[in-house]
């Protein structure tokens, strides 16, 4: 019982991780109809970010968290600027700003791998290493912290779309671009905000995630498919689904590890198993949109 | 006629190539070639058909593996192998295009893509059947009238699918199946509504270009008698996808020319700079999406045609 | 042109969006050789009406008979393949293709051969496609494309995009062709020519069914009117009785030049 309990608060946490990483796909893609894969690689970004920044920068953990999530907003933004912003003006497709991503990607990797020697670099929470018990429900400070911090930007960002006038031109953009612009939205202001919001809350996700591991190159394949699995399982249209996403995801995968009999090998087949199923399946996710108001 | 000496002068050449090769040249060469007959198909696929799938390399896997498996632990001849490795993959390829067509851009590449992940695992923890992450070694194929296919006759085989491979998307591509094809990829809508079953076609699509993965992936598994998960992954069959766009994608020139070129980058970039080559690969990608949509060959295009822009001008 | 048999007849015809009834107990037949005109006020439903025949998708309650066989169900490319081809109200060309290809693609409910001769290269897959590429230059002039037959598809005008709409629905040789307002947007050059090849393609025993908001256009083409308001059928006449209904004139109410109406003397009719 213990034993389930504590992997209850471990899974949590990795599934607040990926539903951060969810919430960055859903960002871009909401008001831009454009998947970006990148999201993985901006989630490693901001890893190495903060570690740079504590590491040789000195300053705290906790304050590495804002900083590299800066840092990553400033490089979403000249993302957007620089691959997305010019197909958007020339019409290109749907397709060509998510291939043109896809090729920022590899630049992300192969910058990252030529600027830093080592394979791993480890990477402090801001509380440290700990373990805390509420009771029957234990876990480590930083599982701890993650599941605190991402309730608290999902509530920001919940409120930032329901409650304020930025966040429903956001929506609007989101429902019929055309329309919005007709409204007098700057599309081009929310699509770089998108962008950059998103690479923001990718980086958040890493940050948060690599004190449970270390910090690596390799870290960002698989968080760019649990994050669009995440997406899909919470369904794209709600902000609450992507987090509603990453849960179930994560608790689908440990609860499968640890107590199927099958080979922790075949558990990996969980998440493109869950994908497909969904894809298929519940195409809108467990999340339905809400009614048009 | 003149077709007919084209095609044959093309083989030709591509069968005496290998023979004048030194070794690792020869083997640079007819992986090659694995890389150009797969962009061949995925540029069917892809760039023709329109479906961003990236289980064509999961296609060529299953092709491979199958044979292997069917050979030297069914003891399966090499003739029956093949028509049945061929049938196993046409017969995933439709179920999973059956199931996946309906999805539409993105959601097709994220189902193919758990496909394709879904592949690795299971080659991964195959034990003694796949051999496990090591995947399976030491095989050989049998003698044939006493002759052991080897080397550079295997370039041959695998030149011999690759042109068989174009001849076929080449006749299906100028004819109303081709037309069918690229109408739906521009607009599924109006396809429709002119009579096109864009279940069916689709379906059809991916079904023939899967299977003509796994041919590929059945004579490259004979190259250095090894098949293992790392090259039937993710990794390669986004590097199919930029070698597509990155060439020309809807273009057959365009595949050959991107397959070429960056297998060429690599193997020649690499002992230099080691894996950053790659990063060339990503600047090259971004580059072609946002210059010129249609990749090097419509860069090429530009440039031809404006030269002879210039020259109907430069007549009075 | 007198009108033939009837080709289509639909009748009880429903379709509902949510709580909007988009389509209401439609009911009207379209003869061969007959242009039958489909006006109303924006949102009347008529593309609805269209989207319907067309099998985009499922009525509510209704039937739509070809012949006197019920095609209700039916998957659009099989009702393509029936013989009813369209064009759109927002041009959908096949981007990516070459005008004579895209006209070629029209015609694929023609070809008969499957993709083995295509393969084999026989000389009947060759000689089908030979004919089709003549064919399809033969559209290609018959709408007045000549010229652009080279251009990029992409970089044609507005109105060629509806000639070649025109041309393409043609390919199918169709029995009946759906026009979605392919007036709106033309300069009146291209009116004129638009109105004579839709003429000609009534005279080829062709049955017509014609959405327009420009009522000189309709006028001068229709030889019977269906006026939609909110889903329902308000009137089936002939255009000069249109102007002057009663029903009309109120759906169209504070918009009556749009129908020409003329409300003094009641005399409106010159078609
Ligand atoms: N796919 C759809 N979903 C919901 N409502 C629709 C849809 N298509 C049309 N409508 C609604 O049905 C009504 C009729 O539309 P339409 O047939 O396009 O009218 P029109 O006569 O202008 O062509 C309109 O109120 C429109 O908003
Ligand atoms: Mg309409």
């Amino acid at each position: 019982m213990a034993d389930l309990l504590e992997l209850l608060v471990s899974a949590t946490a990795s599934g607040c991780v990926y539903g951060l990483i969810a919430l960055a796909y859903l960002l871009v893609l909401r008001p831009t109809g454009v998947i970006n894969f990148a999201s993985g690689e901006w989630a490693m970004m901001g890893a190495y970010a903060a570690y740079v920044i504590s590491d040789a920068g000195g300053l705290p953990p906790i304050l590495a968290i804002p900083a590299a999530a800066l840092v990553l907003a400033i490089i979403g933004w000249l993302t957007e600027w620089l691959t997305v912003r010019p197909l958007v003006e020339r019409g290109a497709g749907h397709l060509a700003p998510i291939l043109a991503l896809l090729g920022m990607l590899v630049i992300y990797h192969q910058v990252v791998l030529l600027s830093f020697s080592e394979d791993q670099y480890p990477l402090d929470g801001p509380f440290g290493f700990g373990r805390i018990e509420f009771g029957l429900l234990a876990g480590s400070y930083q599982d701890f912290f993650i599941v605190g911090a991402t309730i608290a930007i999902f509530i920001g960002f919940w409120l930032f779309f329901e409650r304020t006038v930025w966040g429903r031109s956001f929506e609007a953009v989101a429902i019929n671009r055309r329309a919005a612009a007709l409204m007098g939205i700057n599309l081009r202001m929310v699509t770089a905000l998108s962008f950059a919001g998103a690479a923001a809350i990718a980086a958040t996700a890493g940050v948060l995630d690599s004190p449970r591991g270390s910090v690596e190159a390799n870290m960002s394949l698989p968080l760019a498919v649990q994050g669009f699995s995440a997406l899909i399982i919470g369904g794209i249209n709600r902000v609450e689904g992507a987090l509603l996403g990453g849960i179930v995801l994560a608790f689908a995968e440990d609860l499968t590890r640890r107590y199927a009999p099958i080979p922790s090998g075949l558990a990996l087949g969980v998440t493109p198993v869950l994908l497909i199923t969904f894809l298929l399946v519940l195409p809108n996710g467990i999340l339905r949109a809400k009614e048009a108001k | 006629m003149g077709a007919a000496i084209r095609w044959g002068g093309a083989a030709l050449i591509m069968c005496v190539v290998p023979f004048l090769l030194p070794l690792y040249e020869m083997d640079v060469y007819r992986k090659m070639l694995f890389w150009v007959a797969l962009a061949i198909s995925y540029n069917f696929l892809f760039g023709i058909a329109g479906q961003m799938a990236l289980s064509h390399f999961a296609f060529a896997g299953i092709g491979a593996y199958t044979v292997v498996i069917l050979m030297t632990q069914a003891g399966v001849p090499l003739l029956l192998a093949i028509p049945l490795a061929l049938g196993l993959a046409g017969i995933l390829a439709f179920i999973v295009s059956f199931a996946a067509t309906r999805l539409e851009g993105f959601y097709l590449a994220l189902a193919t893509l758990a496909f394709a992940q879904l592949f690795i695992v299971i080659l991964d923890e195959g034990g003694a059947l796949t051999g496990g992450t090591g995947g399976l070694t030491s095989y050989k194929l049998p003698l044939v009238f006493g002759f052991e296919i080897q080397g550079p006759w295997l370039a041959i085989a695998m030149a011999l699918v690759l042109l068989l491979t174009l001849a076929f998307l080449l006749r299906i591509d100028r004819s109303w199946y081709g037309r069918a094809c690229r109408a739906i990829r521009d607009n599924g809508e109006a396809a429709a509504a002119m009579g096109v079953d864009v279940k069916r076609t689709k379906i059809m699509a991916f079904t023939l270009t899967s299977v003509m993965a796994a041919g590929a992936g059945m004579v490259y598994a004979f190259f250095d008698n090894t098949v293992n998960p790392p090259v039937f992954g993710l990794e390669n069959a986004f590097m199919l996808l930029f070698m597509v766009i990155i060439g020309g994608s809807g273009s057959h020139l365009g595949a050959i020319v991107g397959a070429v070129l960056l297998r060429l980058l690599q193997d020649m970039l690499e002992p230099f700079v080691g894996q950053f080559h790659v990063m060339g690969l990503g600047i090259l990608m971004v580059v072609v999406i946002l210059v010129q949509p249609k990749g090097l060959v419509g860069i090429w295009d530009d440039l031809v045609g404006r030269k002879r822009a210039g020259r109907r001008k430069a007549k009075p | 042109m007198t009108a033939g048999k009837t080709f289509i007849e639909i009748s009880n015809l429903s379709k509902r969006f949510g709580g909007l009834t988009a389509v209401d107990d439609v009911d009207f037949e379209v003869r061969e050789g007959e242009v039958l005109g489909l006006i109303g006020p924006n949102g009347a439903g008529k593309s609805t009406t269209f989207n319907l025949i067309c099998g985009y998708y499922p009525a509510n309650t209704g039937s739509i008979r070809l012949d006197g066989k019920e095609i209700i169900g039916q998957p659009p490319h099989k009702i393509a393949a029936l013989g009813i081809m369209r064009t759109f109200q927002h041009n959908m060309p096949f981007e990516g293709m070459s005008v004579t290809e895209n006209v070629m693609v029209g015609a694929h409910t023609t070809l008969h051969g499957g993709l083995i001769p295509v393969l084999l290269g026989t000389g009947r897959a060759r000689s089908e496609e030979r004919a089709l590429r003549k064919k399809a230059d033969e559209l290609i002039d018959f709408v007045g494309l000549s010229e652009e037959r080279d251009t990029p598809v992409t970089s044609l005008s507005f109105g060629q995009g509806r000639l070649l709409e025109t041309a393409r629905a043609l390919a199918g040789e169709p029995r009946l062709i759906l026009f979605d307002e392919p007036a709106a947007g033309l300069t009146p050059s291209e009116c004129v020519r638009l109105s004579e090849i839709i003429r000609g393609i009534a005279d080829r025993g062709i049955a017509v069914l014609l959405i327009e908001h420009d009522m000189h256009f309709l006028m001068s083409l229709a030889e019977r009117v269906v006026v939609l308001n909110f889903g329902s059928k308000i009137a089936d006449a002939l255009p000069q009785d249109i102007r002057n209904n009663p029903a009309v004139i109120q759906a169209y109410l504070g918009d009556a030049a749009v129908i020409g109406a003329d409300t003094e003397n009641g005399s409106g009719a010159d078609a």
